[in-house]
């Protein structure tokens, strides 16, 4: 049996390791490198934040006029404010848009692309195919808004209405739009999973590269169906970017403010209003912008709590997993 | 108006209007834009001057000239920013208070918009430029109330803030070959009115095209209204000069008409779902009959309508139109140019560059009335005299607060597809109006 020396993993010497100035031998050199970063953070990320959450204690016209003190006055107002409640209750809804069926759908969708369509036809049409999902990421949302906006056409020069027309033989004029509460947010809806739907499958079908064909294939000549496959090694491999796909998809809904400018402008009557296209309106329109930065601030909080709720479950899981 | 379509090119020569004739001064004594500007030399400067007026428009067009002018006879060069009306109504407040403001731009007039920064302190006090340049007498009264504000922002008293220099109003636009071929008679009453678009219904069209998602039925409820109203309603719910009562008759009488209508069939319900655009384009296309709204579609009107011949009369059995003085000038707080920039507004106000204005498809305030030829241009003016003659200019339903203009048309849409009665609502109105209004009356 050949002899084999290993030979030992050489310790990084003091004189090997990076020269950074320092200040009294301390580590205070690394931090001249972070302080560019942390400019650019303070002044873009929190010098807004707390100016706007300054702002939420006082009454403010705009422009030159006096700033008066409120008090918890423009927070209180906030729990009294039906188009505030309104609101958020909408932000479940655009979850389960944004967040819940393109996460299942795109989960599917990958799986399928990576494990049936590659291995099948080959990774140029899994390609080509991801490629096609991912399209309506990429395309400006004001044009995506435009163009659903002529498919969704009250009267029958909609698309959809015609379509549907054609389909049942009667004449359809559904009002998607300007109708009820019901039809213009399930409209919205389907705008945000379809422009939303291409993010997750890209993501989960670069996890898949991780995975060894070889334990598909295993898993196959043992019998394993598709859905045994997909839920005893897909699921289990990707888990980590299901969170993040679920951490920044949940934060990009309670954010959301594009799809609902373009479809509806919060219409009709204000019941597809989302907090950011009411805090948009509130500053542009309203009179007092203290109540605005009090909407735009409680979006904040709310991001940042389900941004540590999340982070912490990942960690809970990854800690589990080890 | 809030909203128009500032691409919209005014294609036929309209003429000059009875705003600058009730004027207290004589159009003819326009003085031409001596001023400052035509003895001091201001070469080297620069006026930073913003408008959002498309080059074909007749605003377009005159502001063109206006600015070909100034340089002539200021020396300065002018640099033109131009922006979309919505952009600038969104960032105003801003753009104005800071080191990128222009000197001089183009705004819309009212107490939410002007008003609103007029109150916040971000556009200059016209008082003294006024009377400098005696912009006052060239305004009719109906004008120069969107020129003045009080420090809460509410027009028609206070400093000076703005200057109008062309008008406008909403009218009922019809298409001619439709009533011809029903035997329908232009209306000239509301019973006329609700007839002929019963014959329409009858004959399985829907007579009159408006939109709830933007402005047209916000205008087409306060001309209901107003057709049950007088000047003292007017004066309540735009001046704030008595409380309006949201379950009187005027108000009332809207809200179950459009209900009435609704259900009736004269209008779709499909209009909740409708932009402006959507519904004008209705019209143009020979579907609707009837479409009700302003006199910055004349001139789209009378170019793309190509199948039909486009019929302007004012609504019938109504005294008080919706109608004011158009878009105002103003110098924002932050402007490097504040001289240059009166010089050059009252270059706008001579009568080469108002003439052009009335002879491009615009209604100039200070014109000569007697050159106009053109029989469309006519007919738009004739319709015009008509509500001045009568003192009928009775402003914009979303005027009152910066918010009422969303709020009116969320409320009509729910009139439309059923959420609200009309009881609810004009409940749910006076809820939006008072929320503002009583801070300020």
């Amino acid at each position: 049996m050949p002899s084999m020396t290993r030979t030992p993993k050489r310790q990084v010497q003091p004189q090997d390791a990076p020269r950074i100035p320092q200040r009294g031998g301390g580590k205070l050199g690394y931090w001249l490198y972070f302080i560019p970063g942390a400019i650019l953070v303070g002044v873009v990320i929190f010098y807004p934040i707390i100016r706007n959450l300054r702002l939420s204690f006082f009454h403010w016209r705009g422009g030159r006029a006096e700033e008066q003190f409120a008090g918890f006055e423009n927070w209180t107002a906030l729990f009294q404010d039906s188009e505030y409640l309104q609101s958020f209750m909408n932000i479940a809804l655009v979850i389960v848009a944004m967040v819940i069926v393109p996460t299942l759908l795109g989960l599917v969708v990958a799986a399928a692309l990576f494990d049936v369509v590659g291995r099948r036809f080959g990774g140029k049409l899994s390609s080509f195919l991801r490629a096609t999902y991912y399209l309506p990421q990429i395309l400006p949302i004001a044009v995506a808004g435009v163009m659903f906006s002529w498919i969704l056409k009250p009267n029958s020069d909609g698309v959809l209405n015609q379509f549907l027309s054609f389909l049942t033989g009667d004449d359809v004029a559904v009002n998607w739009l300007g109708g009820q509460y019901s039809t213009a947010i399930i409209s919205t809806m389907v705008l945000m999973i379809w422009i939303q739907i291409g993010y997750p499958v890209v993501i989960f079908m670069a996890a898949l590269q991780r995975v060894e064909p070889e334990l598909y294939e295993a898993s196959e000549l043992d019998g394993a169906n598709w859905f045994q496959r997909f839920r005893a090694i897909t699921l289990p491999m990707i888990r980590p970017e299901v969170f993040v796909v679920g951490l920044t998809t949940t934060i990009a809904a309670l954010k959301v403010f594009a799809p609902v400018f373009i479809l509806t402008r919060g219409g009709p009557s204000k019941s597809t209003y989302v907090p950011s296209f009411y805090a948009y309106q509130e500053f542009i329109s309203g009179t007092d912008k203290g109540y605005a930065a009090a909407i735009a601030s409680s979006i904040t909080i709310v991001v940042f709590i389900v941004s540590v709720i999340f982070i912490k479950a990942q960690t809970r899981a990854e800690r589990k997993d080890a | 108006m809030k909203y128009r379509n500032r691409t919209m090119g005014a294609l036929v020569a309209v003429g000059a209007l009875t705003l600058a004739a009730c004027s207290s001064g004589d159009s003819d004594d326009t003085t031409a834009p001596t001023g400052a500007g035509g003895e001091a030399d201001f070469s080297g400067e620069t006026l930073k001057v913003m408008h959002y007026e498309g080059d074909e428009s007749a605003m377009g067009k005159a502001w063109n000239l206006a600015i070909e002018m100034f340089e002539e006879q200021t020396g300065a060069t002018v640099d033109l920013q131009t922006t979309a009306f919505e952009d600038l109504n969104a960032s105003a407040e801003q753009l104005f208070d800071s080191s990128d403001a222009p000197d001089v731009s183009e705004y819309n007039k009212g107490n939410g918009t002007a008003g609103q920064l007029a109150a916040i302190g971000v556009i200059q006090n016209l008082d003294d430029a006024y009377a400098k340049y005696g912009w006052a007498d060239k305004l009719g009264a109906g004008v120069d109330t969107i020129a003045k504000y009080n420090e809460d922002g509410v027009m028609g008293s206070g400093s000076f803030y703005g200057v109008p220099n062309y008008g406008e109003f909403v009218f009922m636009y019809y298409n001619t070959e439709m009533f011809e071929e029903y035997g329908i008679e232009v209306p000239t009453s509301q019973e006329d009115l609700e007839a002929a678009m019963q014959t329409f219904v009858d004959n399985g069209i829907t007579p009159l095209t408006t939109s709830a998602q933007e402005y047209p039925m916000g205008q087409l409820w306060y001309q209901l209204a107003l057709s049950q109203a007088d000047r003292d309603f007017v004066n309540a719910y735009q001046l704030y000069t008595e409380e309006v009562n949201w379950q009187g008759e005027e108000i009332s009488y809207a809200t179950e008409t459009l209900s009435d209508w609704v259900s009736n069939g004269y209008i779709s319900s499909e209009v909740s779902g409708l932009t402006a655009e959507d519904a004008g384009l209705q019209f143009i296309n020979g579907e609707v009959p009837m479409f009700y709204s302003g006199s910055w579609w004349y001139g789209r009107m009378l170019s793309d309508v190509t199948d039909f011949t486009v019929g302007i009369t004012n609504w019938p059995g109504t005294t008080l139109t919706p109608g004011s003085g158009g878009n105002i000038w103003v110098i924002p707080v932050e402007s490097k140019q504040p001289e240059l920039a009166e010089i050059f507004i009252d270059i706008t106000m001579s009568p080469e560059v108002q003439a052009l204005l009335g002879e491009s498809g615009g209604l100039p305030v200070a014109a000569n009335t007697e050159d106009v030829q053109d029989p469309d241009a006519q007919a738009l003016i004739g319709l015009f005299n008509e509500v001045n003659d009568r003192d009928g200019l009775s402003f914009y339903p979303d005027w009152p607060t910066p918010s009422f203009y969303g709020d009116l048309n969320g409320v009509m849409q729910g009139l439309v597809n059923g959420t609200f009665t009309p009881e609810q609502a004009q409940s749910e109105l006076e809820n939006y109006y008072e929320s503002y209004v009583s801070t300020v009356r």
